[in-house]
């Protein structure tokens, strides 16, 4: 049953097996009850005919046992009636046949013994199936002679036969309409229970994409519990990714700062002796370089959380984009740099907002830093995707570089420094959100990077 | 020029001072926020470097008391977290510009020296008035297209006169913006620096740049060349 995934199937399934099984030991059951009531029915109306026989039989003057028709069931004397009847005499020849078997001869097998009877299920050429009683009788005539005499009936089962066909029919039709509704009131009662259960899974699927920030409503008793461990469980998420955050941050600071010293350290060495540099000092400044380059590069990656966008709400792309803005006029006060923002209103990011920061941050900072005089910030979103560009009337981007920031999964920490790692971090990070990021010409005249993202939990 | 300068490693603090007193300016050292705030309120400084990342009062509270106290002069941010939202905080409460750490001296006296030219309505690195041209990226001061040769002392006292073209500056403001707190105050040393400029910007006493206002202090008398809207 591994197969079957669904709760509703199951049940609906298992409760379908379950009366399948009752009905049908119930249908056997009344079936066998009906059948022997019918053979009861039967031998009674066998034995009463046999009765009857023994009864209009009269022994006339001659000694002889004659069957005065007057006296018999009018069965008897219709064509086929389904009712047969024959009287033999001592040597086992008949000496009545009623008029229902049409000339045939009865179709006696082996006559009894006086004081026996036998009952026989016959089955002849030319007549139904049939059930017949054979009773033998010792007949005393007036003058006290006896004579052995068998008197036998014979009935036709065909009209037995149809009567239980027809119960049968009928006991199946009810148990099968029973079984249906059943089921249907079942399915029905299923989908009602299980109501909160799609509520819960629609509420998981939406703190997953960054909608929600916890689960909430009425659950019953029963997935109380369970709705509580997921909140604590999404809570503990955000905590320990806020956690992981505040470590990558002081490791930040505690590897950053000693380099910076390290790096003005070396400024007054070099310093000293300005004609005649040390080549250490320069060996030593340029390892520096690279453990800032590895270590940026690693610390900034390390804190991209991806789509762990557990327990925050979605986030509004404008309100960003402005303080970007605001910082970098600031930053870069006298490049004169006229930024022009288009984001459609409504755009929203589904996932964690240091992301969105961190992605636009290195974005229109590049943008700033390598255009002429303008840059532009354009995007929009739908329910599945925000899409971001960011464009400048630079010189643009080397094919080189667009082409390695085309390549997935390509780690950065040996591509050229400057423009090269804060794009690579951006391509990394929207990587996590399953995006993509792509490298082509602003209308400016410039490049234009442009991302697209899927939001948290979305394929 | 007077700089603050709060950072709480001592090896990085230490150099660093070094190195901006060696490019001309004093430096008043504090390690850690409550210091540091104390300074940037009492002292009359010129720019604020602050690292983010203090004890006892971080770096982001001490710029906004700062600034809620009214004081207007540049600030630089230090920070070795490199994280667009603390960047975008920092600047937004009333930082001028950031130094990602590990930086370059050069970089980060670059950008001191931007802020204070900034701040004086200076947008170029080249500062003009009238025959004068000093260029604050090379050092180099020029006369009518001539060189001049100064000292690192006639430097900064030049560069200082020029930011503050037109002002009437105190030889205690001279004094404090060059110098740092423990400086003999009434010493004439100011007296002697400005007779030595004068000679050498104009040995013939053609256009007086220097006015002398008794009991109030010096003026460069010359409006600025290329004087920046902004």
């Amino acid at each position: 049953m591994a197969l079957v995934r669904s709760l509703r199937a199951r049940v609906v399934l298992w409760v379908s097996v379950a009366l399948i099984v009752l009905f049908a030991f119930t249908i056997v059951g009344l079936d066998l009850a009906f059948r022997q009531s019918i053979d009861q029915a039967l031998l009674e109306v066998l034995e009463a005919h046999v009765d009857g026989l023994v009864a209009a039989a009269e022994s006339d003057p001659s000694g002889e046992l004659t069957m005065p028709v007057g006296n018999l069931d009018p069965e008897f004397q219709v064509a086929n009636s389904g009712m047969f009847g024959a009287v033999f005499d001592p040597d086992g020849r008949a000496i009545w046949q009623s008029l229902s078997l049409i000339g045939r001869d009865f179709p006696a097998d082996e006559l009894p013994a006086p004081g026996k009877k036998h009952y026989a299920k016959l089955d002849v050429p030319g007549f139904p199936p049939l059930e017949a009683l054979l009773m033998g009788t010792e007949w005393e005539f007036a003058n006290k002679r006896t004579a052995p005499y068998t008197f036998a009936i014979a009935v036709s089962l065909e009209p037995y036969e149809r009567r239980e066909s027809a119960f049968r029919r009928n006991l199946i039709a009810w148990f099968g309409g029973i079984t249906l509704t059943m089921l249907v009131v079942i399915g029905g009662l299923l989908t009602f229970v299980l109501l909160p259960l799609r509520r819960l899974e629609r509420q998981v699927r939406e703190v997953e994409a960054g909608e929600r920030v916890s689960l909430t409503g009425n659950y019953p008793t029963e997935l109380v519990g369970l709705a509580d461990n997921l909140n604590a469980l999404i809570e503990t998420e955000r905590r320990r990714l806020e956690r992981y955050r505040h470590t990558i941050d002081d490791l930040a600071h505690a590897l950053k700062t000693p380099l910076a010293a390290m790096r003005t350290l070396l400024t007054e060495l070099h310093g000293k002796d300005k004609a005649h540099p040390e080549p250490q000092v320069d060996s030593l400044e340029r390892e520096l370089e690279r453990m800032d380059q590895r270590v940026s590069y690693q610390l900034r990656r390390a804190r991209a959380s991806g789509a762990t966008g557990l327990g925050t709400e979605p986030v509004a792309v404008a309100p960003i984009v402005d303080d970007l803005k605001l910082t970098l006029d600031k930053v870069y006060r006298d490049k004169r740099v006229a930024c022009s923002l288009d984001v459609a209103p409504g755009t929203l990011f589904r996932g964690d907002p240091g992301d969105l920061t961190e992605i636009l941050g290195n974005l229109m900072d590049n943008a700033y830093k390598y255009c002429k005089s303008k840059v532009c910030v354009a995007g929009d979103s739908n329910a599945e995707r925000l899409s971001i560009r960011v464009g400048d009337d630079g010189r643009g981007i080397g094919a080189e570089l667009a082409q390695e920031l085309g390549q997935r999964g390509k780690r950065a920490d040996e591509s050229v420094p400057g423009q090269g790692i804060g794009l690579a971090v951006v391509r990394e990070t929207v990587e996590l959100y399953r995006g993509t990021l792509s490298v082509g010409h602003s209308e400016l005249g410039g490049a234009e990077i442009r991302i697209e993202l899927a939001r948290a939990g979305a394929l | 020029m007077r700089v603050l300068l709060v950072e709480d490693d001592q090896t990085l603090n230490q150099s660093l001072a070094t190195q901006l007193e060696k490019a001309g300016y004093a430096v008043d050292r504090a390690e850690d926020g409550r210091e540091g705030l104390y300074y940037a309120q009492e002292y009359p400084i010129d720019l604020a470097i602050v690292d983010l990342g203090l004890p006892s009062i971080s770096g982001v509270e001490l710029i906004k008391q700062v600034r809620a106290d009214g004081k207007a002069y540049p600030i630089l941010v230090l920070t070795a977290r490199d994280r667009w939202q603390d960047k975008v905080e920092a600047l937004k409460l009333g930082a001028d510009d950031y130094v990602v750490k590990p930086f370059h001296v050069e970089e980060l006296l670059a950008r001191v020296d931007a802020l204070l030219r900034r701040a004086s309505g200076w947008a170029q690195s080249e500062l003009v008035c009238g025959p004068i041209l000093l260029d604050t990226r090379t050092q180099e001061v020029k006369v009518k297209g001539e060189k001049l040769e100064l000292t690192s002392f006639e430097y900064k006292l030049l560069e200082y006169l020029m930011l503050h073209a037109g002002e009437v500056l105190s030889k205690t403001q001279i004094t404090e913006a060059l110098y740092e707190e423990d400086f003999e105050r009434d010493s004439n040393v100011i007296e002697v620096f400005i007779g030595r400029l004068r000679k050498k910007l104009d040995p013939q006493s053609e256009y007086k740049p220097i006015e002398t206002l008794r009991g109030r202090g010096y003026r460069l008398a010359i409006a600025r060349g290329t004087p920046d809207p902004a």
